[in-house]
């Protein structure tokens, strides 16, 4: 015992240092100091016991190039700020608007992006006594406050968001495990609400408000047992994914207010959950330390993933590194050279999954290379980025079994060559024919926001796959064939199989008319004890899905980790000291040292 | 602390109400006794564990069917089970009791507990369940004796009495496996070792999940802990590991948050934040374990309040029939679920102070 503690001690300092900077293959993340925003006094709030901080932006398009504002609270305290991002300092000394509250505390909030303008802003925020106002920060006003008298729900809010597509319509949920929706336009009346049954289903129940006049809340949900801890809209806004403390993740129609899936947690309550861009999976994360990928489409658990040493409190995907936004091929051949690069990196690292950027090509309809990248903070003070790859997202071959078995005793990790590699195997087989026949355009429209994204068979991709295919080729085609036989013995995986081929037919569908016949069968799977969903597709043994490992893992601060947002050219984060920081993407650091003219490079890393 | 004691005593009265207008008298539990117990000079350590076990279900049925059997002579036990009776048959659904019997006889039987000192609570929860073991396999023997002197044979007595399990190993008592692999030879040797909890490490902005992950985490024995190695016959680096084979129906975990510090010459608190969800299951079970996803349910945490081991205050937090209730000696009050949170501890390492989790009780789903 003497010995583990001294070790662990020894390895907990140098994990005690805090990262301004990391490396993923893409390049060098860095953090701006001057970037930083905080209270204009940059004192480290007392957090102990206080509501977490969180952080919404919104660009003005005020014409200037600076139409980024950001909004954050701290303690009783809101803050609204130009937000300079990677472009200039961080001027603290005149927030554009500042308000401290009493007696309640802001414990989130949400932009409409829609009304946005250079002149006025509409900004959301819900309290911890259960109450949202609508302000506009930039005319210094407050419009509305709503559940005032606290008739309609006295908890915390815990989450509140503007509908998409709405310049109206509002979600706000609370830890009482309601959520309700608003219109900005409704008063809250000044009696509590009755309500009438509109849908039930399993644990859940959708209320309308009865009386004359139309008032607020215009819906009551009622989702599980215990809080709901924050809620997300598909990117098509048609689909709202709840996470709670009861450890479930249900998935919602919004519109029709039916179920259209759920998933159960390891263990412990669920904390966030986010969309991928193309509204194809859901990771969420919670109390079991993991973060859960959850696949939309096939309503079933992909992957879990292991990095954190506490509880994940916020997870997102970066949309721009799981997208590259449409470029012609010119642009593509020009960072080949990065490619191999990366190959060899992937391989380098210890990571489970092969290490590819995923590119979009609008030609093209079948994904040869998918990767998706997302990122989560927790209360271990740590930030980790993950890639979800094709051999996770597409396991023609259950190898992700093989994978998972980490044996403790072995020193290094279970080679990700086996795994990763024949992964490539398979896609290239499945995908070859369909890549290479014509382009079915018209499912492809690259300009609306929920594309079907992955779309990419640029000459470097195939090149990429053919590369690894070749290095371990022999072996990991004697592993697939060794593991894949085996694999037919039992039924549950000629089952998850099955639900594959579903999954690629429907891929030209658009998804949401493809969940038909399976959401059935879901539904009726969904109606067991939630004591008892382990080794269900609820709640799969972890034995049984691939478990990934983070591509980074880092300490990036004192205290909780409260945000994460991926911008185009930083990552946002934020702790519960109040301290929002700026992590200049590869290649984006120089923009503010050369605006800076004086100031030497050294000014915006340390 | 004797001053709020007293103001508390005269305050029993309306707190006792108080607390049952709390819960409503529609959602009182039948059948079930919220009481306080009374401090009898930094006994909280004491009171504390004994209002865990007292929520820890399936211990407290058993305490009370020992109640039920013949009257035994005074030991730890009888006197536990007629304070459990006697909290168990109250007329009144809550107020306070005094344990004096109970803590008069530990200060008897254990001279570490015979003074007016505040005593490590995990220390205590140990020395009695230990002490109950003790109490039950010995009257087993003297059953046993008994029997075999009517029949007159008298056989293989020890192999028996070693193994036998009692009702306190059925309910904390698990299995760990402790493989040690030669890095010379690669031979591995696993040798099993029973726990009745289990005493973890804790590190700042941790989980007890990533706690217990560390705990089994393998380790390299070298340079002056080599390990000998029966096959080399000679000291060998070797790495070991620890994990869980027999997962118990309640696990008892330790957070060892008092540290001795050798400057100082005495022991300092860890005040660190250890988050503990109200499930759990652990991951670091091994490939052969019986029942080793088994779902836990939180159902009492044992708090230490203050600066270090021997000052400072216990109290208990337990699920009862859905809600959380809080006992701080003489007074109970029920809390939200979500105020645990004030329990997990700290995370500013500079002070020391603080009221955090340092025994929890996760009792097994099924």
């Amino acid at each position: 015992m003497l010995i583990s503690k001294m070790a662990a001690e020894g390895g907990g300092k140098e994990m005690n240092e805090i990262k301004t900077q990391f490396t993923t293959r893409e390049g060098v993340y860095k953090l701006l100091t001057h970037s930083e925003y905080s209270r204009p006094n940059r004192v480290p709030f007392n957090s102990q016991g206080s509501n977490p901080v969180k952080v919404s932006f919104v660009n003005v398009n005020d014409q200037s190039g600076n139409g980024d504002r950001i909004c954050f609270n701290v303690g009783r305290e809101l803050y609204f700020y130009i937000y300079k991002g990677v472009r200039k300092a961080a001027d603290l000394s005149k927030p554009i608007d500042k308000r401290i509250y009493k007696g309640t505390q802001p414990t989130c909030h949400d932009f409409n992006h829609l009304t946005a303008t250079a002149e006025s802003v509409s900004l959301l925020v819900g309290f911890s006594a259960g109450q949202v106002q609508l302000i506009d920060p930039i005319k210094k006003e407050t419009s509305k406050l709503f559940n005032e008298e606290r008739l309609i729900d006295k908890s915390r809010v815990t989450c509140v968001k503007w509908v998409p597509g709405s310049e109206t319509l509002f979600l706000v949920a609370h830890s009482s495990g309601s959520m309700y929706l608003y219109n900005v336009e409704h008063t809250c009346g000044t009696t509590a609400p009755h309500y009438q049954l509109l849908k039930q289903g399993d644990s859940y129940a959708v209320h309308t408000c009865k009386s004359k006049s139309t008032r607020n809340p215009l819906l009551k949900w009622t989702v599980g047992e215990g809080a709901l801890n924050e809620f997300a809209f598909s990117p098509d806004g048609k689909f709202l994914a709840c996470v709670s403390q009861d450890g479930f993740l249900r998935v919602f129609n919004f519109d029709s207010v039916e179920l259209h899936g759920t998933m159960k947690s390891y263990f412990g309550g669920l904390l966030c959950v986010c969309w991928s861009p193309d509204g194809k999976y859901i990771v969420a994360g919670g109390e079991d330390d993991l973060v859960t990928v959850w696949s939309f489409l096939d309503c079933r658990v992909i992957a879990r993933g292991h990095g954190h040493k506490s509880w994940v409190s916020v997870v997102a995907f970066d949309h721009y590194t799981t997208s590259v936004e449409e470029s012609d091929p010119l642009e593509f051949s020009g960072s080949d050279e990065d490619f191999q690069d990366q190959i060899h990196f992937g391989r380098e690292r210890a990571n489970s999954t092969q290490s590819r950027l995923s590119k979009r090509n609008s030609t093209d309809s079948r994904p040869v290379s998918v990767t998706y990248r997302f990122g989560s903070v927790g209360q271990d003070t740590q930030l980790c980025l993950w890639d979800l790859t094709e051999d996770i997202l597409f396991p023609h071959l259950p190898l992700s079994r093989t994978r998972t078995h980490t044996n403790v005793m072995n020193a290094t990790n279970n080679p990700p060559a086996g795994g990763s590699g024949s992964g490539g195997i398979g896609s290239v087989i499945g995908n070859n024919p369909g890549t290479n026949g014509s382009n079915s355009g018209a499912s492809t429209p690259g300009n609306s926001l929920p594309t079907p994204l992955p779309r990419s068979n640029s000459l470097p991709h195939s090149a990429a796959a053919a590369a690894s295919n070749s290095k371990g080729g022999t072996v990991d085609g004697a592993i697939a064939a060794g593991v894949s036989k085996f694999a037919t013995l039992s039924l549950h995986d000629r089952k998850e199989r099955h639900h594959d081929k579903d999954h690629k037919r429907n891929h030209s569908m658009g998804h949401i008319s493809s969940k038909s016949s399976d959401k059935l069968n879901l539904l009726a799977k969904t109606k067991t004890d939630p004591a008892k969903t382990l080794g269900t597709t609820l709640c799969p043994r972890m034995e049984d899905i691939p478990l990934l490992e983070p591509l980074i893992c880092k300490k990036i601060a004192h205290e909780r980790l409260t945000v994460l947002i991926f911008l185009e050219d930083c990552i946002v984060t934020a702790c519960q000291e109040g301290f929002i920081c700026t992590w200049a993407r590869p290649g984006k650091v120089g923009l503010l040292s050369s605006q800076n003219q004086a100031n030497s490079p050294s000014g915006t890393v340390v | 602390m004797t001053v709020r004691n007293i103001a508390s005593i005269c305050n029993m009265g309306t707190n006792a109400s108080a607390l049952e207008k709390d819960i409503g008298p529609e959602q009182f539990p039948i059948n079930e006794h919220y009481f306080g117990l009374v401090n009898f000079g930094n006994t909280c350590y004491c009171n504390s564990v004994l209002q865990a076990l007292y929520f820890c279900r399936p211990f407290r049925e058993n305490v009370l069917a020992y109640k039920a059997q013949q009257k035994k002579k005074e030991n730890l036990l009888t006197c536990l089970a007629d304070l459990f009776h006697s909290i168990a048959t109250q007329k009144k659904k809550v107020g306070v009791i005094p344990p004096k019997k109970f803590i008069s006889r530990l200060r008897k039987e254990n001279d570490l507990f015979d003074n007016y000192m505040q005593q490590d609570a995990h220390e205590f929860l140990n020395y009695l369940l230990n002490t109950v073991a003790d109490i039950l396999q010995e009257e087993r023997k003297q059953e046993r004796q008994n029997g075999r002197l009517k029949n007159g044979t008298v056989a293989v007595e020890t192999e028996e009495n070693k193994a036998e399990p009692t009702w306190v190993h059925d309910i904390f008592q698990g299995t760990l496996t402790n493989e040690t692999r030669c890095l010379n030879c690669e031979t591995v040797s696993s040798k099993d070792e029973d726990f009745l909890d289990l005493s973890v490490d804790v590190e700042q902005n941790t989980s007890i999940t990533h706690c217990l992950r560390d705990f089994s985490n393998t380790e390299t024995l070298c340079s002056e802990y080599k390990y000998y190695c029966e096959t080399c016959c000679s000291k060998q680096e070797a790495q070991k590991r620890m994990r869980v084979k027999r997962l118990p129906m309640i696990l008892a975990l330790h957070l060892k948050r008092f540290k001795y510090m050798e400057q100082l010459h005495r022991y300092t608190k860890l005040s660190y934040r250890v988050v503990f969800p109200l499930e759990l299951r652990l991951f670091n079970t091994s490939g052969d374990a019986v029942n080793l996803d088994r779902m836990y349910d939180l159902v009492a945490v044992v708090v230490h309040c203050g600066s270090g081991p021997n000052r400072g205050h216990y109290i208990t937090i337990v699920k009862s029939h859905g809600f959380w209730l809080l006992f701080d000696d003489d007074i109970v009050e029920k809390i939200d679920a979500q105020a645990i949170e004030e329990f997990y501890g700290l995370t500013s390492d500079i002070s020391k102070n603080s009221e955090s989790g340092y025994i929890l009780f996760y009792q097994s789903r099924d």
